[in-house]
């Protein structure tokens, strides 16, 4: 009976302990206590995902609500997707009006970090723009700038720097583990630049043709000599797109096309015939169907070895 | 002294005209100063309790009072503009978050007040009915004008032109009511809350039309070259912001140019606060940081000089309006001489006359202090609405 009592009295004393630590974690605004509580952050697009969670770890849970098939700064989240982004502790933006649909939404600004805000005036403009005018406003274009900013290594460890240091300002107690955290990534990121600066090195002015106009920061930052076409990956071109393809190697008489992803046969076949190898470097700006982030990127510089060697 | 009161109370109803003079006269002139003190205390609390919990104002150099008053009260005197870039500029400080506001336009005589989802943490609203601005073209209303206008979530709700002759102008703006705030008893409760881009939208600085570099219409093509293609003012701009057509709406331009009425900004600490304000003193500075508190402690200091100026008349009235009470009752004496003597000569002794008199003026008194009393609990009731409606909006 005795030892009935007993471990009735340390049940009530567990309880009273659960309760007393269930109503602090209420009372206490998030990032000030708690550590144990995890930090609810949305991104839009993968890249930051990943970085995010490299660098949170276990402390964050990241989401990223776009579907897998979709270009994520071309996505539009449904009034559900965006309450929750609305709702989130922390919303990892790309920066270079990437994901249009944010100047579309309503978002906590207080929440909300531009990851490339450190290098904003090393944003490209985009070329090739079709610009239009009407009413006083005069001549306008809608897309000015380019937004695949992680695919220069150096820049995406910027961004993981700027991550770093908005989950350090939402967790203070966890400075340290973010900053040990973002301290591997960015080392990973910057060998991945060193070892592409090296693969390009051996013929940096080659001329290279690009599926699509999303390269510029990768052309910039390793010294590329690129020409950018709109073809699809999934998709034969067309006669028209050959030709435009033919009027372009006229002066810039390039051997390799890189791919965003790998292209159907046909358009390999195509490119061959005139003389152009296919090579794929995926921006990885949607989740990839195998690995993560990372093994996609050593895939990407494998890829190019093949091109530049 | 019943039969002084019952006498007195006859001569009073026979009296109308006189009686009611008198009445009014006593009421108002114990009424004005009272309500005049209730209705200042009102708004010295309306004014105070708003100001108090805003730290720091950053707007245009000019006028602190119409900054403060636009951005606090949404008045309509709309201070000089600055651009988001100064919002930005608070951010990058690391000293505070600051709430870009931008008080311009008005909706069916109500404000629309252009803001980011912070300003509804920072004042603690909260919606009663359907939900949170979502999208570009939400609008989420005050509780009052939800409740004048009779709009209800699902409904809609356009933006008023600036001017009436402004017909080239912007279209207005139909918006999407999605919500309605619980009553906060402040200016909120008076406002139309968009996103920032939506009231850049109603300004006509972000627009959706036809993609312009796919016209077919020739007539809607002014000039077209290999850069550029110039529509003609014959092409159409979408006046209402749907799932359908909400991908052709897009801004000109850096979103940090665009422009703002002020910036609230809410420094993490004093320390923080006191830096921030510190770094606005340059002469060169284009840009003004003030705290509400201060500015509205100094109009109220000038409500109370003005109010000490009306208590000295009201007190010159009141002592004219009770000369001239006891001239009437001197002139009503004299008049009722003979129904005095009368009186005397049935045997009332002097002091019953002067008994009669004094209920006759204690009757008045009384009255007046009934009417004046249920005056002054009507402004009571209502003191809220009436500053509101009187001296703040």
């Amino acid at each position: 009976m005795y030892v009935i009592r007993r471990y009735q009295g340390h049940t009530v004393l567990i309880a009273l302990l659960f309760i007393t630590i269930s109503i602090a974690c209420v009372f206490l605004k998030p990032g000030e206590g708690c550590s144990s509580e995890r930090l609810n952050i949305y991104v839009v697009n993968y890249p930051l995902k990943y970085f995010a969670e490299r660098i949170a770890g276990e402390h964050a849970g990241v989401v990223f609500p776009a579907p897998p098939d979709v270009d994520p700064a071309y996505w539009m989240p449904d009034a559900k997707t965006i309450s929750d982004y609305q709702r989130a502790d922390l919303i990892l933006l790309n920066g270079a009006n990437y994901a249009k649909w944010v100047n579309k939404v309503t978002l906590p600004r207080s929440r909300m970090v531009n990851t490339s805000s450190a290098f904003k005036d090393r944003y490209i403009e985009a070329a090739e723009i079709l610009t239009h005018s009407h009413g006083a406003a005069g001549e306008h274009a809608h897309e000015a700038l380019a937004f695949t900013t992680w695919i220069d290594f150096s820049l995406a460890a910027e961004q993981a720097k700027a991550i770093a240091k908005a989950l350090s300002r939402k967790k203070p107690a966890l400075k340290d583990t973010f900053q040990r955290n973002y301290e591997e990534l960015a080392r990973e990121l910057l060998k991945l630049d060193r070892d592409i600066k090296e693969v390009v090195l051996k013929d940096q002015s080659r001329p290279v043709v690009v599926s699509h106009p999303v390269y510029d920061y990768f052309a910039r930052g390793y010294g590329l000599n690129i020409r950018s076409v709109h073809w699809e990956p999934d998709e034969i071109p067309t006669t028209e797109q050959m030709v435009e393809l033919h009027s372009l190697l006229k002066d810039h008489p390039a051997q390799w096309m890189i791919w965003e992803g790998k292209p159907v046969e046909e358009a390999f076949d195509r490119l061959q015939a005139v003389g152009i190898q296919s090579v794929v470097f995926d921006p990885c700006g949607n989740a990839a169907d195998q690995g993560d982030f990372m093994s996609v990127m050593r895939q990407n510089v494998e890829n190019l070895k093949e091109a530049f060697h | 002294m019943i039969d002084s009161l019952y006498i007195a109370w006859k001569y009073i109803i026979y009296n109308k005209i006189k009686t009611v003079t008198l009445v009014a006269c006593v009421t108002l002139i114990s009424f004005l100063p009272v309500s005049l003190q209730l209705l200042l205390e009102e708004s010295e609390r309306q004014l105070m309790s708003r100001a108090v919990s805003t730290p720091l104002v950053v707007g245009a150099k000019g006028s602190a009072l119409d900054l403060v008053m636009n951005t606090l009260y949404f008045d309509d005197e709309v201070p000089e503009l600055i651009t988001v870039a100064a919002s930005n500029r608070v951010m990058e400080t690391d000293l505070a978050l600051p709430i870009p506001v931008y008080a311009r336009f008005q909706a069916r005589g109500n404000p629309i007040v252009g803001t980011t989802l912070d300003y509804f943490d920072f004042r603690d609203l909260r919606i009663a009915q359907g939900r949170q601005l979502a999208v570009l073209g939400d609008c989420v209303l005050g509780a009052k004008v939800a409740a004048s206008l009779g709009l209800k979530p699902g409904d809609s709700l356009v933006s008023s032109p600036e001017t009436l002759f402004d017909l080239a102008g912007v279209y207005p703006l139909k918006m999407k009511v999605v919500g309605v705030l619980e009553k906060s008893h402040t200016s909120d409760d008076l406002a139309v809350f968009v996103d920032l881009k939506t009231a850049w939208v109603i300004q006509g600085l972000g627009h959706g039309h036809e993609d312009v570099t796919k016209l077919r219409d020739p007539t809607l093509v002014l000039k077209r070259t290999e850069r550029n293609v110039a529509a003609t003012a014959k092409l159409y701009h979408h006046t209402e912001i749907t799932e359908k057509n909400i991908d052709s709406f897009h801004f000109h331009g850096g979103l940090a140019q665009y422009p703002i009425t002020a910036v609230i900004a809410l420094p993490h600490d004093d320390k923080s606060g006191t830096i921030l304000r510190g770094r606005y003193l340059s002469r060169q500075e284009t840009r003004q940081i003030v705290r509400p508190e201060d500015v509205i402690d100094g109009l109220l200091q000038n409500i109370f000089r003005i109010k000490n100026v009306l208590d000295a008349v009201i007190s010159v009235v009141a002592l004219a309006t009770i000369l001239a009470i006891i001239l009437v009752f001197a002139l009503s004496l004299r008049l009722r001489q003979r129904e005095i003597q009368t009186i005397f000569k049935l045997g009332c002794r002097r002091a019953t006359i002067a008994r009669l008199l004094t209920a006759e003026i204690f009757i008045i008194v009384v009255m007046s202090g009934v009417f004046c009393g249920a005056l002054i609990f009507l402004v009571n009731q209502f003191s809220h609405d009436l500053v509101r409606m009187l001296f703040i909006r």
